[in-house]
């Protein structure tokens, strides 16, 4: 008798579950508003973003020269600078002041300065000084700036010590102005660039910030409908938790999965950005983190009392949640105690596990903290979600039998009259 | 219909007063979210600049010279050799795991290449994924580069019977002494903060203006809170707006004081200038957000746009990523985010001290801003009357 019941129950559970799965799928499809953030957000943002940032580097950083000295040598410094790609050089300026007026007037951001004795000293072998006023409000000026002046007086000191060795040959010269060689390699960011840093994290943050919005809006919407203000309809296939979750959380899945892919495999091919990761992998890794996203928005999404309310709770944490990843901050200057808050986050693990299976081809292996964090997020959210769920039928119930009783006693009353 | 409306200013004021105290959404919009991301961004960036990041060491020399050389880079103040590998392949695996941002390679022989004259090579591998990461790493590394480079010439001239003094101006004739004005440290926190903050509260700003005023049309108390400001416009919308822009000045303020004040970043202008600015910066994403209402009255539509503005506004502003480097388009549009002008009013004021005089400009769009809504007031009055909610 009870096996029956059982397998009744299932199958009727899978049947709502469907049901309830082709009509979330529906409000996603005709609300405008919902439509807005699960599919033309995500489909809009990343190119949006990537656009901005497309330039990747900031070349000919505007400079201003003050050149006490005045002598070949100073000029040859200067041209110098001013032929590398990072620097313009784009006045003269006989004194501080005059070069200060330029910086205050934003005309450029910074000022390179050769001192009067720069020739009579380096001429006399006594060691001489450049100075570099950087303004401050960008520190990618800065980084221009100072690159460049370092990169020409190093070559300028080589060369001079290649003269002083008095060698015979150029090799020998060579050697004793540098004994040992450096050289530096970039890995998994050959340009240094801004957009092939910040884009990968913007993509994977944008996937869990739409999610919430999207659902969160649903959510809204679906208590604002509904009698009662409740978030579960009254609808006798609105009967069990587990087939709400499972059907709602297909519904975003499938439309997401394709999203999804979109995002992190076609975006940064658009925009050339380095992606070095095997295909398979990054889809391997999508899937726990966006189990896990729509769990996280699901369970948050009970909070949400209006249609609009997503909105003005969700998008400022883009901000905060982007910091706390770890990318721009190098995770490891984030104080322990925000570090354990990031954990409460997919786009965490998420932006973490992304950025080197992309960017710097890691395999499963190299990511399996970020990528079990994921499947345990998952689970959590999943429990949590059922709880939240199972709370809301337990309310949309009682609001019923309260409607039932109290129109019972209505009745009541009106037969008594 | 039984209850007597009183109207005019007062009675607008204390009936947004009553509004916003009715809802929590408004406390948390208004004040947690702001004050809770003041306290993110400076307790998560305490330290300015990042220090002691860790870095792997590849040593194949095993000589004291090179555990010398490795020991001088462990000193700089921002690494941290946590271990050494065997390999590049495994240091390079440790990266991907995020162990490590960057390493030094040091070559078979080196030491006795270095001695022999036969040039060695040094290599430091760093992550530019991480942009921050990678770039201090860099620096730092660069220098250890030309430091080796530098002690070996040394040991040459010495021998060869120049003086220390000499010796010195052959290895490094020309010094580059680079001044960062008026942020010595290169403090992140103070680069990032002072622009991050206001942006966020503008974002707020943005979104909350509209919403508060979109949920009267949805509420359908529209023409009840225009009744209350005696059938004004003008004074409905002062009404409204009066209370949040006591609530924003108070929190701004806050923010600027506990900046300036507790936290003593750079604000070579005294504070009042930065008053002004906030107040500025207030009052324009005020006046924008009306004017986006009115122009899409609905409230979705316009919440959208507005929230796209502000999450934009920390792109485009160019605090992080100079304007520039960007698209010529994407340059003039930068005029059309208040927050660009505010962050421009801050460089020349808190950061650089320089005179108000050379933000005029700044201060005029901004002043713009808030005049915006006056293009739209008939048409908003013309919505609270006789338009319906949209969802």
């Amino acid at each position: 008798m009870k096996g029956i019941g059982f397998r009744k129950k299932i199958s009727e559970g899978i049947f709502d579950l469907f049901y309830i799965w082709k009509g979330e799928l529906k409000t996603i499809l005709k609300d405008q508003a919902i439509l807005t953030f699960l599919v033309v957000l995500p489909i809009m943002y990343p190119l949006l973003y990537a656009f901005i940032y497309t330039n990747e580097v900031v070349r000919e950083v505007p400079a201003v020269v003050v050149d006490k000295s005045n002598t070949p040598n100073s000029r040859k410094y200067i041209q110098l600078v001013n032929a590398t790609p990072d620097v313009n050089i784009i006045a003269h300026c006989t004194d501080i002041p005059h070069a200060q007026k330029v910086l205050k007037e934003r005309g450029a951001y910074g000022i390179i300065y050769i001192p009067e004795d720069f020739n009579k000293n380096l001429s006399t072998g006594k060691t001489t000084q450049i100075t570099l006023f950087c303004d401050m409000s960008g520190l990618l000026y800065y980084k221009a700036l100072v690159m460049a002046n370092t990169a020409v007086s190093l070559d300028f000191n080589k060369d001079i010590r290649m003269k002083l060795s008095k060698s015979t040959t150029n090799r020998q010269a060579e050697i004793s102005a540098s004994p040992i060689k450096y050289e530096d390699v970039k890995l998994y960011n050959p340009t240094n660039g801004f957009a092939s840093f910040l884009i990968p994290a913007v993509l994977i943050l944008i996937i869990q910030q739409t999610l919430l919005l999207g659902i969160g809006t649903a959510a809204g919407t679906a208590r604002e409908k509904h009698r009662f203000k409740d978030l579960i309809p009254v609808n006798k296939h609105y009967d069990g938790t587990l087939r709400i979750v499972f059907g709602k959380g297909l519904a975003y899945f499938m439309v997401y999965i394709l999203l999804a892919l979109y995002v992190v495999c076609v975006v940064p091919k658009i925009f050339t950005l380095p992606q070095i990761g095997a295909a398979g992998n990054l889809i391997l890794f999508i899937v726990p983190y966006l189990a896990a996203c729509i769990f996280f928005a699901m369970t948050c999404s009970a909070a949400i009392r209006n249609r609009e309310t997503s909105m003005l709770i969700f998008v400022f944490t883009s901000i905060p949640l982007l910091f706390i990843s770890g990318i721009s901050w190098p995770g490891a200057a984030v104080p322990e105690f925000w570090k354990y808050v990031s954990y409460i986050f997919p786009s965490t693990f998420g932006i973490n596990g992304y950025v080197r299976l992309s960017s710097m081809g890691a395999s499963l292996n190299e990511v399996a903290f970020e990528y079990k964090a994921l499947w345990i997020q998952t689970g959590v959210y999943f429990t949590s979600t059922c709880f939240v769920y199972r709370h809301q039928i337990l309310i949309a119930r009682k609001h019923i039998i309260q409607e039932y009783k109290s129109a019972k006693q209505r009745r009541a009353t009106d037969k008594e009259l | 219909m039984t209850k007597n409306y009183q109207i005019g200013l007062g009675a607008t004021i204390r009936r947004e007063f009553k509004r916003l105290y009715s809802r929590p959404l408004y406390l948390f919009c208004m004040i947690i979210a702001p004050l809770f991301c003041t306290f993110f961004f400076t307790t998560l960036m305490a330290d300015g600049l990042p220090s002691k990041l860790p870095i792997g060491a590849v040593d194949l020399d095993h000589s004291s010279t090179s555990r010398n050389l490795l020991r001088n880079l462990d000193a700089f103040q921002q690494v941290d050799i946590i271990q050494q590998f065997n390999s590049v392949q495994e240091a390079k695996n440790a990266m991907q795991r995020n162990e490590i941002y960057g390493f030094f390679y040091i070559p078979e022989d080196f030491a006795s290449n270095a001695q022999s004259q036969r040039q060695p090579t040094l290599s430091f591998y760093t992550n530019d994924a991480f942009l921050i990461a990678g770039s201090l790493l860099f620096k730092n590394m660069k220098t250890m580069g030309e430091m080796a480079s530098g002690s070996a010439t040394l040991s040459v001239l010495l021998a060869k019977g120049l003086t220390k003094e000499q010796v010195q101006a052959v290895i490094m004739p020309i010094s580059i002494d680079s001044r960062p004005l008026n942020n010595p440290w290169l403090n992140y926190s103070v680069y990032l903060s002072n622009t991050i903050l206001p942006g966020i509260l503008s974002l707020m700003v943005l979104m909350i203006t509209v919403f508060s005023i979109g949920s009267e049309l949805k509420e359908n108390s529209s023409r009840q809170w225009l009744r209350t400001g005696n059938k004004s416009i003008f004074t409905a919308l002062l009404g409204k707006l009066i209370p949040q822009t006591v609530i924003w000045l108070l929190v701004g303020g806050f923010i600027l004081v506990y900046m300036y004040g507790y936290l003593s970043y750079p604000c070579n202008s005294g504070i009042l200038p930065m008053f002004l600015a906030m107040t500025c910066l207030i009052l324009a994403s005020q006046g924008l957000a009306i004017f986006i209402y009115g122009v899409a009255p609905i409230l979705r539509l316009a919440l959208s746009a507005v929230s796209l503005w502000g999450v934009l506004s920390f792109s485009i502003s160019g605090f992080s990523f100079p304007i520039m480097a960007m698209d010529p388009t994407l340059q003039v549009a930068t005029d059309l985010f208040p927050l660009r002008h505010y962050f421009l009013i801050y460089v020349n004021s808190a950061l650089n001290g320089y005179s108000i005089g050379y933000a005029w400009t700044n201060y005029a769009a901004l002043l713009i801003f808030m005049l915006l809504p006056l293009l739209v007031l008939r048409r908003l009055k013309k919505v609270l009357i006789y338009f319906k909610h949209i969802d």
